[in-house]
Formats: C-alpha cells, structure tokens, sequence
C-alpha cells in the first residue's frame, strides 16, 4: 500500500477536526449542564414540536415520493407526450431555493402559512429529487422483465406493482430518506411560512433569549433524530440491486387517452413548482422596481459571491485533499476521514451554526462574527458535497498513467501535480462551482454567523420579508434563482445524467 | 394439430413494413427455428405472437383461437405464451425459485412447490433454488428464464436470440440442453436466431425469414440440401457459385458436367452452388489449381485454389490440408443445387 504524501494527510486531518469538532463540543456543553438541558426538554412544548416536526416530515415524504416517482415513470416508462420536456420540468424547481419557493407563494396568498402551506411548499421543492433517483433506477430496468411478467399473467398495474417498484425501491426508499434529512434541516421555508418546527424552534430560542440552553437542547435532539435518519439511509442505501445490464432496450406502456391526464398532472405541478412562485416574484419585482435601491442590491450581490467564492476555494482545498488521500491511496486513515467528512452530511444547518456559535464565542473568539466562522460553517455543510463532486474526476484519472509517469521518473507527488490534477482539473472545478453555489443559497448559518455587517442576497431577501416588504425581498429571490439556481442544476451531474438518459 | 397458425401477417412502422405477409403453421410439440438476418424482422415476429405488438394485417390463431387480428389483440397476460429474451431479463428482485414460480398465481403453494422443483431439477438448477440472478452466470441465468417460461405450462414458448449473448462454448452445450428440457416437457416452442448453425442443430424444422417473408420452411437437411434460390444457399453455408448451362441433364461448368439436385430443363442457362464440403482437393505436381490461401481452423481448414480462372473455397480435413503453393486436382463430389438465371 502506497503512503500519501505527509500534506494530504495535514490537510486532510484538519478539515476533519475542524468539521466535528464544534459538533462534539456542543454535545459537550450540553452534558455539563445536563440537569438543565433535560429540565428545558422535558416540556410539553418539546413533543408538541416533535409532533409538528414529525408530521411534517412524514406527510412531506409520502407526497414527494408519490409526486416524485409518477414523473419518473411517466417521463421514462410512457409514451406520454413531450416526455424530456416534463423531465426538464420536474427537475427545475431544485433551481428554487425552498425559502425562494416560500416567498413565491406567500406575497400572492396573505394567509399562506402553517402546516398545510409548509407542506406544499416543500413537496414541490423536494419532488424532484425523488424524480431524480427514481428515473436513474428506471431507466436501468431491462424493460424485457416487464414483458416476461405480462407473458406470466401480470396485467399492467401488475407488473407496476410487482416487477417495476420492487426493483426501484431502494433507490426511492434513499431518495425520500434525502427527503426527510432535507425537511427536518430546512429552516427558511418553515420560518417564513410560521409553522412551528425544531429548526424555527432553536432559531427563535437563540434569538429570543440571552440564555441559550433551550436552544442547544433542541438542537441536540434535532440532531439526534437526523443521526437516526441518517443510519436508515445507509442501511438502505446498500440495498441497490447490482443490475445486470445498463440501459437496455426500453419499452414504454401506452397510455392512450390517459396520455391527457397525466400530461395536465405534470403541467400542473410544474405550474405549482415553478411557474407560481416565478411569476409572483416577478410581478412583485416589476411592481417595486421604482423603489429599488440599486447600490444595497448590487453590495449585496457582491457580498454573496466574495462569501461563495471564498468559501468554494477553501472547501476545495481540503475536498481535493481528502479525495486524492481516499482515492489515490486506499489506507485505512484515509478511509476513516473520508468515512467522518461525511459524518456531517445532512446535518442540520441551523445545528451546525449553532454549535459554532458555542465554539467560536468560547474557544475561538478572535474569529468569532468574522466571515471565517462562516466560511468553517459551510466547510462542515458542504465538504461532503465537494467529496462527492471531486472524487469522481480524480477516481477516473488511469491508474496506468500514475505507473507510467513514475516509470518515465517522475516521483508520486509530482505525478499527482504534472498528471492527476490537470486530467481531474473540469471535474474539479465543476464541483467547487457547484459548492460555491451551494454556499449562494445558504440560509440559517448564514443569519446566525454573520459578521454585524456583512450583507447577502439571503440575507437581505430575511430581512426584507421579515418586515413583509414583498416587493423589495422580489429581486433578490429572483436573482438567487438566476445567479445560484439555474447554474447549480446545470452544474449538476445527477440531474444531468438522468435528464440525458430521459432522452435516451 | 396445429399449436401455432400465422396468416398472412403483416407488420409497419410508420412506412416501413417489417413484414409484409408472414404465413407459419407450428405443430405441437414442434421446435421451429425462424432463421434470419438482422433487420429481418425476427423478433417482430415473436412481440406479435406474444402480443405486444398489433399486426397490420392478417391473423394469429393460437390452440385453435383466434389471439390477433387487424381489430383484436388478446392481452399478453391472457395467452398463455412463455417467453425467453435474449438476455434471460430475470427478475432481480427475486430468487431463482421465486423467478421460476412467478406466474404460478392461480396454483396451491403445495402444487407450485413441487412444479418449481421439479424444474429446476429438469434444469439442474436445484443447488441455486434461493440464489439471486445476479450471482448466476449467463447459462444458467439462460436456463432460469426457460424454467420460468415453461413453469405454467405455456401452449408455446417464444425465444428471442437465447444463446446470442453466450460464449461459443457454452451455446453448444446449452443449445443441447434446451432441446433436452424441451422435449422432455413435450413444449411446442419457436426460436428465432441469425445463427443458421444454431437453427439447422436445434430445430425439427427451419423457417428462413428474408425482407418480411418466410422463404422456405423446410427440416434442417431439407434446406441445408436444397434452398430454394441462391439467396438462401448463400445464407446457409459457404457456397461457390458458378455458371452453367443444362446439357443432357448435367450442368456444364468450367469445373466439368455436374449433377444437378433439383429438377432442370434442357439448355437452362444459370449457376450452381458449390459447398465446401463438395470440393475434393488431391496434391498433384501437374494439377491445374494452385493453392492461394488457407485458413486453419483445427478440425478442419478452409482451402483457396484457383483453378480454370475459377476461385473456390474448398473444406479439407485441417492436418492434412494442402499447403499455400501447392498444384492440386480439383473434384466436385455429390450433386449440386443448379439455379437458373
């Protein structure tokens, strides 16, 4: 087994110290004054939002799974009408951050808000992840199996119930795992919306309070539900069938005159998902734009891409160490700090900004309300984003070419310099676009670490809905869709991929 | 009795007709082999008689019912047909049991435990009975998925290329295999393949497809023997063909008068189709042809001569086969098919 240069290792080992370490001192604050924090949970306000929480998370799961795989089916498995259209539709609305979506929705209905309009809210917004996982099970199904069961007695529904979801389940059951990581983590939807859940619940207890045990003892049971999540998703997660062939022939069951029906279900939800809140957000836009304040808008824009593109270089900094350790050299350190990089996937936002307000009011002053502290923050949200977005250009780079390099006397580092990087170099640079977008759209780290004085495209959109003031949150809703949005679903290599197969 | 009985099928997509006109009677318990090249409309063929596809003329009648017409096609699920695709398609899902059960719906599970046993004993599959299809290999994945055709009993089974994705070692082993577990369960089956070695070895009777039609149907030596045009004999084994002209009822040909196999008239012109095999080479320093190339498979090789301006292709027991350079005498042996221009 080959050593990784002593650099890889240093990077790599402090990227991971500085992503859990916050995490593990916030546990420990916590068991300190255990009395309290136990005191603080054992209220009746704690499973009332354990309840709101959990249905929330449930009811947003079974509709976006319902939602979710019937576009799949119908774009990949029906002679549906303009078939790779509706998937372009269905994967859109992940171009609309989910407190855009809110925002959408809640300047055109006053009383848009609670549980019902949370729901909607983030069904459309996490649909199409659903759509996206399903549809590359899909189109892996060697559709002959359909027809061999129709030859053995299965009608059509049949054979949708017992040959076609059997074999898609496990990646459906991983997407609505995603899903309910995403829901019981999202805060700026919720928040706008007023719909009492643990993350508005922390945030309005730090906020509201000087003492911020409630809030730390929240966040801990937050976070404790998302580990258990998170150990379901990979309990399923390695349940995906080994597919005997990639894309084979695919057949697809005609609908019809139902052709109709299921064309105006994907119109209507890509009219609910994007076309709803886009238009109000432009309406109100064009209605404010006399009063728009150019200079705050562009500050504010300039401010968001300093902060992701700083951020975006830093996280792939480490990103690109810890893939090369974990790729390039398969020992058993390395596979553990890729194992903990990912460790905080999925963790909640408003979680990780708490636990590094503890941390950095505490240990770290000298950085603490500096942008620093926010840019560790999205280093813990998004270093598992940038793993995955970097490893797979660096995986792909021959292993022959390393051994011939070094066989022409180029020593190993170098080869990773002269050879690996530069073949790995599009890949590489996607996946920190893609992470550097990521940060754009970040919201409650970015409300709860912000320097005093540092402005934001989300953070003004806060500050302006806060005060209802609709027409001036407008513009920046809709420059968040263009500038973070749209690029970031391009940049998208799932989406990409599965949208390209559509087609197929 | 006729299990099968196809006629005057006819199939488009669009302007293009796949088949224009296909006519196949398949008796019980008959393997017919539909022999044809790529693009000739093989496996359009079986997804009409398996129902997934509506033919635009014509009818098919199965056990003496009516399942497709221009106005009515039977479900795929009502006719109890069994299909083998090319590659096997086992549900990965299930077990190689549960696979080979799958559409024993309406049975006790006492009956269907025992129906599945017994297959996959015919099958000698029994050790893999709870294996997943992923961990089978491309033969016995081959042989689940004719378990599994077979389970219910089908009036016909229906395969689609079976051994193509197969090594060539392995397709003749299974190619006997298959035949084997078919007769034993008396099934009536067609297979359609472009592999006319497969076809001839496999089937009690040939059906050669070509552009949309059924050409000739026929037993395996009948069409090997005698195709009825040029076309067919070239399709079915390495021919050379060369000009003739009916004399006193030979053919005479720059290789000498031979006899003709079919019927002839007297002073047709046309040419003679010559297989390998009827080409007998003999070493001789002051023979006529002349060895150009050789081509050496083991068993046998392929012998190239040139002899009286003509190039034959002749087949010749491979260690004594004569060499590059070498002067040969050159016979043609048996009869020969002669088709008249």
């Amino acid at each position: 087994m080959r050593k990784p240069p002593k650099i890889i290792v240093v990077i790599g080992v402090s990227a991971t110290l500085l992503a859990v370490l916050p995490v593990v001192y916030l546990g420990l604050r916590l068991f300190e004054g255990f009395d309290r924090a136990l005191a603080e949970l054992l209220r009746f306000r704690t499973l009332e939002l354990l309840g709101n929480t959990g249905l929330l998370v449930l009811a947003v799961s079974v509709s976006a799974l319902l939602v979710g795989f019937s576009q799949a089916w119908l774009t990949t498995r029906s002679t549906v009408k303009f078939a790779s259209s509706f998937a372009v539709l269905a994967a859109l609305p992940l171009a609309i951050p989910s407190y855009v979506m809110a925002l959408g929705y809640m300047s055109l209905f006053p009383k848009f808000s609670g549980f019902f309009a949370s729901w909607l809210v983030l069904t459309l917004a996490t649909s199409p992840y659903v759509f996206l996982g399903v549809t590359a099970a899909l189109v892996r199904i060697d559709t002959a199996t359909d027809e061999v069961a129709r030859t053995l007695g299965l009608g059509r529904f049949k054979v949708l119930t017992r040959v076609t979801w059997p074999q898609v389940r496990p990646a459906a059951t991983a997407s609505v795992l995603l899903v309910a990581l995403y829901v019981l983590g999202e805060f700026g939807a919720i928040a706008l919306l007023r719909y009492d859940t643990f993350t508005r619940a922390i945030y309005n207890a730090y906020q509201g309070s000087f003492d911020r045990t409630s809030a730390a003892a929240l966040a801990l049971v937050l976070l404790l539900i998302t580990l258990l999540i998170i150990w379901l998703e990979r309990r399923y997660r390695g349940l995906y069938l080994a597919n005997t062939k990639a894309l084979g022939k695919r057949l697809r069951v005609d609908l019809g005159s139902w052709s109709w029906v299921a064309m105006a279900g994907l119109t209507s939800i890509a009219v609910f998902g994007v076309g709803v809140p886009i238009v109000s957000l432009f309406v109100w836009s064009v209605q404010g734009s006399a009063s728009l304040d150019l200079p705050m808008l562009l500050d504010a824009l300039w401010g968001s891409v300093r902060l992701a593109g700083l951020s975006g270089l830093f996280i792939g900094f480490f990103a690109i160490a810890i893939a090369l350790w974990a790729v390039r050299y398969r020992t058993r350190l390395g596979a553990w700090i890729e194992t903990l990089s990912w460790a905080t996937h999925a963790l909640p936002a408003v979680v990780v900004g708490l636990a590094l307000v503890f941390f950095g009011a505490n240990i770290t002053p000298w950085i603490y309300q500096t942008t620093w502290m926010l840019v560790i923050a999205y280093l813990i949200l998004f270093l598992p984003n940038a793993l995955a977005a970097i490893s797979t250009p660096i995986a792909q780079v021959p292993k022959d070419l390393e051994d011939v390099s070094q066989s022409l006397g180029v020593p190993a580092n170098r080869t990773l310099v002269k050879v690996v990087l530069p073949i790995a170099i599009p890949g590489i640079v996607a996946g920190v676009g893609l992470v550097a977008l990521t940060v754009l759209k970040e919201l409650p780290a970015t409300l709860l670490l912000r320097p005093t004085e540092a402005n934001t495209l989300a953070t003004r959109l806060w500050d302006a809905t806060e005060d209802l003031a609709y027409s001036q949150a407008a513009p920046y809703a809709l420059l968040l869709v263009i500038v973070a949005g749209l690029p970031a679903l391009v940049l998208n290599s799932q989406a990409r991929k599965a949208l390209s197969e559509v087609r197929g | 009795m006729a299990t099968l009985n196809l006629r005057g099928v006819k199939k488009s997509f669009g302007d293009f007709e796949v088949l224009s006109g296909v006519d196949l009677l398949v008796e019980d318990q008959e393997l017919v082999a539909v022999l044809g090249a790529s693009g000739s409309g093989k496996s359009t063929l079986l997804r009409l008689i398996a129902g997934f596809e509506k033919p635009t003329a014509g009818t098919i009648e199965l056990a003496g019912k009516e399942i497709s017409s221009v106005t009515k096609v039977l479900v795929p699920e009502k006719r109890n047909i069994g299909i083998v695709p090319q590659d096997a398609a086992l549900f990965p899902h299930l077990s190689v049991s549960q696979n080979i059960g799958f559409g024993l719906a309406g049975w006790s599970s006492k009956d269907k435990a025992a129906r599945v046993a017994e297959l996959l004993e015919i099958v000698e599959l029994t050790e893999f009975a709870d294996a997943r299809p992923e961990k089978l290999s491309g033969g016995q994945a081959q042989r689940v998925a004719l378990a599994r055709a077979l389970a219910p009993r089908p009036a016909i089974v229906l395969m689609d290329e079976p051994f193509s994705a197969l090594d060539a070692e392995l397709r003749t082993r299974l190619r006997l295999d298959v035949k084997a577990i078919l007769k034993k369960e008396g099934a009536t089956a067609i297979l359609v393949t472009h592999d006319q070695e497969e076809a001839l070895s496999l089937a009690d009777r040939v059906a050669v497809l070509r552009n949309g039609q059924i050409v000739q149907v026929g037993s395996p030596t009948e069409i090997y023997n005698s195709p009825v045009d040029i076309g067919i004999a070239t399709f079915l084994g390495d021919s050379v063909l060369i000009d003739g002209e009916v004399k006193n009822g030979k053919v005479l040909t720059r290789l000498g008068a031979l006899n003709p196999l079919n019927k002839v008239t007297e002073g047709q012109v046309g040419r003679v189709a010559i297989r390998g095999e009827n080409f007998y080479l003999l070493p001789n320093p002051k023979g006529e042809g002349e060895v150009v190339g050789q081509v050496f498979f083991g068993h046998d090789a392929v012998v190239e001569v040139v002899t009286r301006g003509v190039k034959i292709r002749a087949r010749s027991n491979g260690p004594f086969a004569p060499e590059v350079g070498m002067k040969v005498s050159v016979w043609v042996r048996g009869s020969v098919n002669f088709y008249p221009v």
